[in-house]
């Protein structure tokens, strides 16, 4: 009895005497957290990863820049599958759109990742470090430009991360100060970065001046934008792939042609319910013939479609074409057993072709679900396209014997015979024929005036850019102005 | 050392006293089991006497006059018997203390009489939680109070319900704080709790709760489990069961001849080869009837009661045994129990109550309740299609990617579960004085929960999304893990193992003193100290030998190197620090005034708001003790006001800090690279939500036979905790971010209660009692976080739109989309409409415009509007039950009424089977004014409109018991107390016109509540049960 009343006793002097404050004060078990991380050189490298990361979210780039133009169609399986894409196919986009909006958020994502690494940049110091700041800094000018691409003045955080209140004391930043910001960030960028990658997927020097060369491009700042592509093509590191019907296979990728690709794998599976979070690609699988079942091709979700505008547009003996578009008809009949193999047509449109560069193949298909885990990657700059971006920059110049030159290096590659460089449309031409279905023709529309005459619905003040995704002007406070028109 | 002392007593009091007479008696409880050890004093001649063993006892008395005697033991009420002057051989029957256990309710840290409780509260006998023969107890507390509404998750063995007390008053986390004789028991470990070890169920729903804090805004249950008595030889009860299952609904679908029409149709309109040249294919495959069958349902529970002089005791074991009506075997729950209560007295004024429950549970799931699941696919397959194809394989059913083959997923699903539970606590109990008692007591509650997912290499068809082989070889995918090294991807065992344990001390002081007979002086004061640890491990291992169910263990891995993939665990530990105090004063049991402070401190906030307090106070009137009310017809007529403050302090560990536990991954030189990535961002200042409620209510009995309890309440949360949409400048939407939890946003929820019960005489031979409850709660949120203009909930359809809303001056989870105002008879009718549909051709679904800017936008959501919520208007109970002689029969009946459904379980893809209402589809003019044209070309139709919203409201059976009791006299011929056969049957019946399989659909999500995936609907069955004690 005694003995249970001191025990009893000496729990109420414990209770007492206990400390709140500290016995409340618990530690995520095991767990780094964000202000004690940059301890280590690895801590670094791991955070770029983390700042790479963002890359893969390439397709929705991919098909907005292809449906937004006289390319392709949105596809799918009805109008409301993607409402967001058919809306900018039929060029009827307003503020509310779930694809722009994950676009935006995907690239502010990557801006975050990479604006941690170098808030946190004198940490401590070791010999890699200026290499993985140089990579950070040119994946922050990658989305960035991506979002000056898609919405012009975009606001401008740089080597922060914001808290809740902060977010709705900031500005969209002109366009000038977004490029201003991203030139900075390349320049500064290419001299360290290696003209090889220790691994593969790294960005290079070359990488970064063919980047910074594109952005001088779409600004019509001609004389750098030349030395850029200059010193890609003087490099030596860079020629253009013999074969081109296989760019765009897994067996042949990050060849010497590549002068940057984002990187897939089809060895982790993944879902719909988290399409930034995959380690695949979705486009092939959703550029992919619907519930296909026949040779060579895997089944897919009919995705952004080639129209017959860009099918008529190649010259029947381009080679370009077939390896561009695929004629699905004609493919069927073109096997030994047409009666065999079925597919479906989506309700969300149908035009009889598909985007051949980029479509789930039999081999090259990934984990479950592989409609979205494709290993195929994204060829962010081709070879090529640096010798048509430094073309149309030399015409400008002057220097038409250069773009003429490349020109039809590019053509050469195919075996067609070269054609003289007498206007700028020859080397538009030249882009659309040998760049189309990899993402980038609307922007060229836009970036070159044509546009409006390309794309019906198209108007001229209001569709160059995307609107701001108006809940996203909301959550920063309402104090961004939408862009004009929208 | 006391029994030696009375027996002295005994002694003295018997030495030869001349003129005296010796009177003796036996002393017996109210079931007439003879007392020991009772005492008998005599105050004059001053004297004592024991009872004996047997319960006999005699006591010298005065010879010729007659004398009081008091006779007193514990756990009895004391009384006080006349001894006539002849009185010879006294039967004396004592009565428990507070023989209507009806009476006394338990509280916070404490009991109270029901005459003098202030706040709102509702308590169920545990008699009628058992009789409602379910597996889990907030399924059988449907319908049984006032304010308490309970949805069903799932119908599945062991799937959950949703308690929620007075309305939903977060968009986060709901439930209200359990607790199972004082130790706090998570909602989510509900299967584990025998139902039948429950002795009564006691609800706070306003602010009396507000004595656990910031635990409290959700309302607070406190189950008490059965214990023993004083004094009562041991008696073994036995209460079993055993039914029969069937599902209580089947859809209406199409046969196979229906379809091949309809689909024809549905081909031919939009321009495409129709895919059946002979629509003459009979009924075809009936998949429901694939997947439903009648299953059996068992329960067996023993229990062994009883108590010496100092020591009571409870034993119980239980046994529960259920398999589903999809599946059977593969969606299966089983539970074994074993439970302890025991209180012995260490002293005159210490006594230890031990409780300890053990349980050990398994359940086997299917996938259920959402798209791909079992009935999913069963609702959509087709049926054109066998079951097995001519080729001797399950049928692909390849035009749709997403359809898989029902009875092959049955077959190819292995989901495990298991958990085991300790709840258990010391609790001692210290009563220095007669007024004071103090509490110590260290609560426990320890589950372990293990899971297994088999996931076997199967082939459902080409492009199906649950295939896991590569072909229908079951040839395996491989992996390459690092350059060189790769691994067969074949059949695959997930295992997770999670550990939680709670720790907790709780001790407090109760004082309770009568002052001058009318000034009634009660105070609580206390502190609890809780500490949660979780922690889990898991990992997927290939290569299950054999694609064999029966090898598949980690053990079983045969991957080079023993590799396990996906690896992962977690940890947390969370504390919770709290002081309380009560005082409470009663004049004359006529005006009664309560107060309450609790302050918590909770590891769970960030630094800049560790600490809250939470005060709450009540009073109450008994206007029926008052001179004036001389009203004879009411016995009891009370008044009650409360208001108070408590918190919800929901949210996950950690919350507030940003840890780097985000996805951020890449691929270099092929290898999947793993680097880290913020998750969450931070908010150092974060906080509970806080609850501030107001309850009026009013309780009368009439001629204390009819009860009438009401209340009126007004419950406000402010400072929601959630994570609404944050600015993308944040960065917080790549893989695994989320937003930063805030304190943000505001609900409201108002309502009305109403109980009302009767009770006939209980002397007749005709016995009945009759209860009703009705609940009315009007919900409403009325603030979301700046910027935001609303909270999106669950999509339709299949990448479809968001359906449900959180959003200022609507319920939670409201349903926003077009409303529907017929169909298009005609072009010329689309051409001459004042507003302009794009699109439209005559067979569509005409949609109302909103903003009257005369265009249906699709592109916005300016003609979209409020179809209706998941919230009924108002839910009621009402319980019935009679007997005769031995005849009982008791039933119980739930109705919910104004809330709306999204039938959201049909497929939109041009080969999914289709409900029978398409029979009656625009065909052409005048044809149809509700259901649309059939095509597989582009329509609006299956748009997120009120064509897809219907009205859920249902009344059900619940329960339907007819018993026979064999008659005592009878019984005691063969030793037996007790003997009760009797028949049930639950959800015999459901009045709805939902078209769905049931109408009780519930979501732990508050924004997912009402969306129809194919719900897992509750069984229908019937039971022949067996009762008997002896």
């Amino acid at each position: 009895m005694k003995n249970i009343k001191r025990l009893l006793i000496i729990g109420l002097v414990l209770a007492g005497i206990f400390s709140c404050k500290k016995f409340l004060s618990v530690d995520p078990p095991y767990t780094q957290d964000a202000e004690n991380y940059f301890q280590t050189p690895e801590d670094y490298d791991r955070a770029l990863v983390g700042a790479y990361d963002l890359l893969q979210t390439s397709f929705m780039s991919l098909w907005i820049g292809e449906i937004a133009s006289d390319n392709a169609i949105a596809g799918g399986e009805s109008v409301n599958d993607s409402q967001g894409l058919h809306q900018i196919d039929a060029m009827t986009h307003g503020g509310v759109n779930n694809d722009l909006r994950s676009l935006f958020r995907w690239n502010y994502v990557g801006i975050s990742r990479a604006n941690y690494i170098l808030e946190n940049k004198e940490n401590i110091d070791f010999p890699e470090k200026a290499h993985i700041l140089a990579e950070a800094k040119f994946l922050r000018a990658y989305y960035y430009f991506e979002l000056v691409k898609f919405f012009g003045d975009v606001p401008l955080v740089i080597d922060k991360r914001l808290g809740i209140e902060e977010v709705r004391n900031i500005d969209r930043a002109p366009k000038s100060e977004v490029y201003a910001q991203i030139e900075k960030d390349l320049k500064e960028a290419y001299p360290v970065l290696n003209a090889v990658a220790s691994q593969k997927g790294r960005a290079t020097k070359g990488a970064a001046q063919a980047l910074l060369g594109k952005v001088y491009l779409y600004q019509n700042k001609w004389t750098e934008a030349d030395q850029m592509f200059d010193a890609v093509i003087t490099s030596g590191l860079y020629s253009l792939h013999p074969v081109y019907t296989e760019l765009f296979d897994v067996a042949h990728e990050n060849n010497s042609e590549t002068v940057f690709d984002i990187q897939y794998s089809g060895l982790e599976g993944g879902g719909y319910g988290c399409l930034v979070c995959l380690e695949g690609n979705a486009a092939p699988g959703f550029q992919g013939i619907r519930q296909y079942n026949g040779p060579v091709y895997g089944d897919g979700n009919s995705y952004n479609l080639p129209t017959e505008d860009l099918y008529d547009f190649f010259p029947a003996g381009d080679p370009r074409r077939a390896a561009t578009i695929l004629d699905i008809e004609a493919f069927i009949a073109a096997q030994p057993n047409p009666s065999a193999i079925t597919y479906a047509i989506g309700a969300g449109g149908h035009t009889g072709y598909y985007n051949n560069k980029y479509i789930k193949r039999q081999g090259e298909i990934g984990l479950p679900d592989n409609d979205l885990t494709s290993p195929v990657n994204y060829r962010v700059i081709r070879y090529a396209d640096v010798l048509l971006m430094s073309a149309e920059a030399n015409y400008h110049l002057g220097n038409t014997s250069i773009a003429q030159t490349y020109v039809n290096q590019i053509r050469a590659r195919v075996s067609i015979p070269g054609v003289s460089v007498n206007s700028l449309e020859k080397i538009y031409n030249e882009r659309r024929f040998e760049l189309s279905g990899e993402g980038h023709r609307f922007f060229d529309l836009v970036r070159t005036g044509k546009a409006a005459s390309a794309i019906p619905g198209f108007i001229t003040g209001k569709h160059e850019v995307f609107p701001i995704p108006q809940v996203e002007i909301d959550l920063a406070g309402g104090r961004w102005s939408q862009n004009p028109g929208y | 050392m006391r029994i030696g002392f009375l027996l002295f007593i005994l002694a003295c009091t018997t030495i030869g006293l001349a003129q005296m007479r010796v009177v003796s008696g036996k002393v017996v409880n109210d079931v007439n089991e003879p007392l020991g050890f009772a005492k008998i004093s005599s105050k004059s001649p001053k004297g004592n006497a024991l009872t004996a063993n047997d319960g006999f006892f005699s006591i010298q008395l005065k010879d010729t006059v007659s004398a009081t005697l008091t006779i007193s033991i514990y756990g009895y009420q004391t009384q006080e018997v006349v001894v006539g002057s002849g009185d010879q051989n006294l039967a004396i029957v004592m009565k428990p203390e507070f023989s209507d256990k009806k009476e006394i309710t338990v509280i916070g840290y404490g009991e109270a009489k029901n005459k003098t409780i202030t706040g709102a509260t509702s308590k169920v006998d545990g008699e009628d939680i058992e009789k409602m023969n379910m597996a889990r107890m907030d399924q059988a507390l449907q319908g049984q109070m006032a304010g308490v509404n309970i949805s069903t998750n799932s119908g599945s063995p062991g799937g959950s319900a949703n308690i929620r007390i007075r309305g939903l008053g977060t968009f986060g986390d709901n439930d209200p704080l359990i607790l199972v004789d004082g130790i706090v028991y998570d909602s989510q470990g509900l299967n584990a709790l025998n139902p039948s070890d429950i002795k009564s169920i006691t609800v706070l729903k306003d602010a009396m709760a507000g004595i656990y804090g910031v635990r409290a805004a959700n309302g607070v249950i406190l189950i008490e489990t059965k214990n023993g008595s004083i004094n009562r030889k041991p008696t073994i009860e036995y209460n079993g069961y055993f039914g029969l299952q069937e599902t209580s609904k089947k859809l209406d679908l199409l046969h196979a001849d229906e379809y091949a029409v309809i689909k024809n149709e549905m081909f031919a309109m939009g321009g495409q080869a129709m895919p059946f040249d002979n629509v003459n294919v009979g009924k075809g495959t009936d998949w429901q009837d694939q997947v439903f069958t009648r299953s059996p349902v068992q329960s067996h529970n023993v229990s062994l009661n009883g108590g010496t002089l100092n020591t009571r005791y409870s034993i119980g074991l239980g046994y529960f045994n259920q398999d589903g009506i999809v599946g059977g075997k593969k969606s299966h729950f089983d539970r074994y129990n074993a439970r302890l209560n025991f209180s012995t007295d260490l002293s005159d004024k210490l006594k230890l109550n031990s409780v300890l429950l053990f349980s050990t549970e398994g359940r086997n799931t299917l996938p259920e309740n959402g798209i791909g699941s079992v009935l999913y696919n069963a609702i959509n397959a087709f049926p054109t299609e066998p079951v097995i194809s001519p080729m001797g394989n399950f049928s692909y059913m390849e035009e749709v990617s997403d359809i898989i083959n029902p009875v092959a997923q049955i077959m190819n699903t292995y989901n495990w579960n298991q958990a085991q539970k300790f709840v258990g606590k010391e609790e001692f109990v210290y009563k220095p004085l007669s007024f004071l008692t103090v509490t110590n007591r260290f609560n426990y509650n320890v589950s372990l929960v293990d899971s297994k997912v088999f996931s076997p290499l199967v082939w459902y068809g080409d492009g199906k999304y649950a295939n896991t082989a590569l072909n229908n070889q079951l040839e395996s995918p491989t992996v390459e893990l690092t350059s060189g090294f790769e691994i067969d991807r074949g059949a695959a065992i997930y295992e997770e193992r999670n550990t939680f344990s709670d720790l907790s001390y709780e001790g407090f002081a109760n004082y309770d003193q009568v002052f001058k007979t009318d000034h009634q002086v009660k105070a609580t004061a206390g502190v609890t100290i809780f500490q949660r640890d979780g922690k889990s491990l898991n990992g997927v291992a290939y290569g299950v030998p054999n694609n064999d169910v029966n090898y598949a263990d980690i053990s079983a891995n045969t991957t080079q190197g023993g590799y396990l993939n996906n690896t992962g665990s977690w940890e947390f530990t969370e504390r919770l620090v709290s002081t309380f105090i009560r005082a409470e004063y009663g004049f004359k049991e006529k005006y009664l005034i309560s107060m309450v402070v609790r302050r918590d401190g909770s590891s769970k906030f960030g630094p800049n708001s560790r600490f809250g307090t939470f005060p709450s106070m009540s009073a109450g009137w008994l206007i029926s003790e008052e001179k004036f009310f001389q009203f004879k017809p009411i016995d009891l007529c009370k008044l009650r006001v409360s208001y108070g403050l408590s918190g919800n302090d929901q949210i996950p560990n950690f919350a507030y800090r940003a840890l780097l536990n985000g996805e951020g991954v890449y691929v270099f030189d092929d290898v999947i690279t793993q680097g880290v990535a913020i998750g969450r961002p931070a908010n150092p200042d974060l906080k509970w939500e806080t609850t501030r409620q107001l309850n009026i209510g009013l309780d009368l009995s009439f001629w204390k036979k009819l009860s009438f309890t009401t209340n009126y309440f007004i419950k406000n949360t402010y400072d929601l905790l959630f994570q609404p949409d944050v600015s993308a400048l944040m960065g917080s939407y790549g893989p695994g971010g989320y937003p930063p939890v805030i304190n943000a946003g505001n609900v409201s929820n108002k309502g009305w209660e109403l109980e009302l019960g009767y009770r006939s005489d209980r002397t007749k031979d005709f016995l009945y009692e009759a209860n009703w409850n009705f609940t009315a709660v009007n919900n409403k949120v009325t603030a979301v976080p700046t910027g935001v203009d609303y909270l999106p909930g669950a999509a339709f359809s299949v990448g479809g739109d968001v359906a449900t809303r959180f959003q200022k001056g609507y319920e939670i989870g409201y349903f926003f989309g077009y409303q529907t105002a017929g169909i298009f008879q005609s072009q010329e009718e689309i051409d001459n409409a004042a507003v302009v549909q794009e699109g439209a051709k005559p067979g569509d679904l005409i949609f109302v415009d909103q903003d009257g800017d005369g265009v249906i936008s699709f592109t916005d959501d300016s003609d979209k509007t409020y179809l209706g919520s998941a919230i009924p208007d108002f839910t009621m109970g009402f319980n019935l039950s009679g007997s005769y002689k031995g005849f009982d029969i008791s039933a119980n009946f739930y109705a919910s009424i104004g809330n709306e459904i999204i039938r959201n379980y049909e497929r939109q893809q041009p080969y999914a089977n289709q409900m029978s209402y398409v029979i009656d589809r625009w065909v052409g003019s005048e044809s149809s004014f509700d259901v649309p044209r059939q095509t597989t070309e582009p329509t609006r139709n299956n748009v997120f409109s009120s064509f897809y919203v219907e009205d859920g409201s249902f009344l059900r059976l619940r329960n339907l018991q007819v018993g026979y009791a064999f008659s005592k006299n009878w019984l005691r011929k063969i030793k037996m107390e007790q003997l009760r056969v009797y028949l049930a049957a639950n959800n015999l019946l459901t009045l709805t016109r939902y078209m769905g399989y049931d109408p009780d659909l519930g979501s732990t999500s508050a924004l997912s509540a009402g969306v129809d995936y194919g719900l897992y609907p509750q069984a229908k069955t019937i039971m022949v049960g067996l009762q008997f004690k002896f």
